[in-house]
């Protein structure tokens, strides 16, 4: 079994959501729930969803990792996917998933100073 | 290094798919594959896994290590007695699905797999072998 749950805590204006390394189906079906409640609820203006303890990113994980992201964006919020393995990335790209609109981050530490950053994505 | 013991789980529910990654994380790694095609092959096996869960509502998963001359391998074995797949050429392209899905399942583990086969029919289950190799 697995009672391992996704954590969602409040970093400034940032929501920290740490996926548990080998999340059954339901509980990565909750993720969009639980993300768009505290969006609502904390008035976040992004997420920053650390993925670094996961091994295995199937069609199915990532399609809720993306589909949350673009509710994120609808409710005007950026998600940043931080810490995605080497391996895991390899796969995912053989397997065909794009992750498409989805902005990625080595780690958390540097997806924070991305998110928090002043005018992050200004071409100038 | 110990061989690896063939066995068998039941695919019957959500959390059988979790065991089932984590019994082909443990055999993978005894076979001595590197970290990126462990995570090649546990990917497969969930796609496969979750497959059956899905469209035939249960299952088994069966494993093996394969050896040969100059290399060894693992053998991964859904079966299922569900619906079956009508068309396993269409069942095989990017994007095509029943199930609402990404329809990349089934291409996928094809692409991170060496060999996969399947055995099926419309109302007459469906058997899907897959092998992984490594040389020795
Ligand atoms: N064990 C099975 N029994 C019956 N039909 C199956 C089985 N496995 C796959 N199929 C059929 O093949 C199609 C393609 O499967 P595939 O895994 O590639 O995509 P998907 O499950 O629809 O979506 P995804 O895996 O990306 O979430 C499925 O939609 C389903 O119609
Ligand atoms: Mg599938």
């Amino acid at each position: 079994m697995n009672n391992e749950s996704i954590s969602v805590i409040k970093v400034r204006d940032i929501l920290m959501v740490t996926m548990p390394s080998d999340p059954d189906d339901s509980t990565i079906s909750s993720l969009q729930n639980k993300v768009l409640t505290a969006m609502e609820r904390t008035d976040a203006k992004g997420v920053i969803l650390d993925i670094s303890t996961v091994e295995t990113l199937d069609s199915f994980f990532a399609r809720t990792v993306s589909e949350t992201a673009q509710m994120v964006a609808l409710m005007g919020g950026r998600t940043i996917v931080a810490g995605m393995r080497p391996a895991v990335a390899v796969t995912a790209t053989q397997i065909g998933l794009t992750l498409k609109n989805i902005e990625t981050s080595l780690n958390v530490e540097r997806a924070l100073d991305a998110a928090t950053a002043e005018r992050p994505r200004d071409p100038r | 290094m110990n061989p690896v013991l063939p066995g068998e789980i039941a695919i019957k529910s959500e959390s059988d798919i979790v065991a089932a990654r984590r019994t082909v994380r443990d055999a993978a790694m005894q076979v001595g594959f590197g970290m990126t095609d462990v995570t090649r092959i546990v990917t497969a096996a969930s796609e496969l896994a979750r497959n059956v869960f899905k469209y035939a509502g249960e299952g088994a998963m069966t494993w093996r290590q394969l050896e040969e001359p100059g290399r060894m391998g693992i053998e991964l074995r859904f079966i299922d007695h569900g619906p079956g797949i009508a068309d396993v050429q269409l069942a095989l392209q990017e994007g095509y699905s029943t199930g609402a899905g990404l329809g990349l399942g089934l291409p996928g583990a094809k692409r991170l797999m060496d060999e996969l086969d399947i055995q099926t029919a419309s109302g007459q289950g469906t058997t899907i072998t897959l092998k992984k190799w490594r040389m020795i």
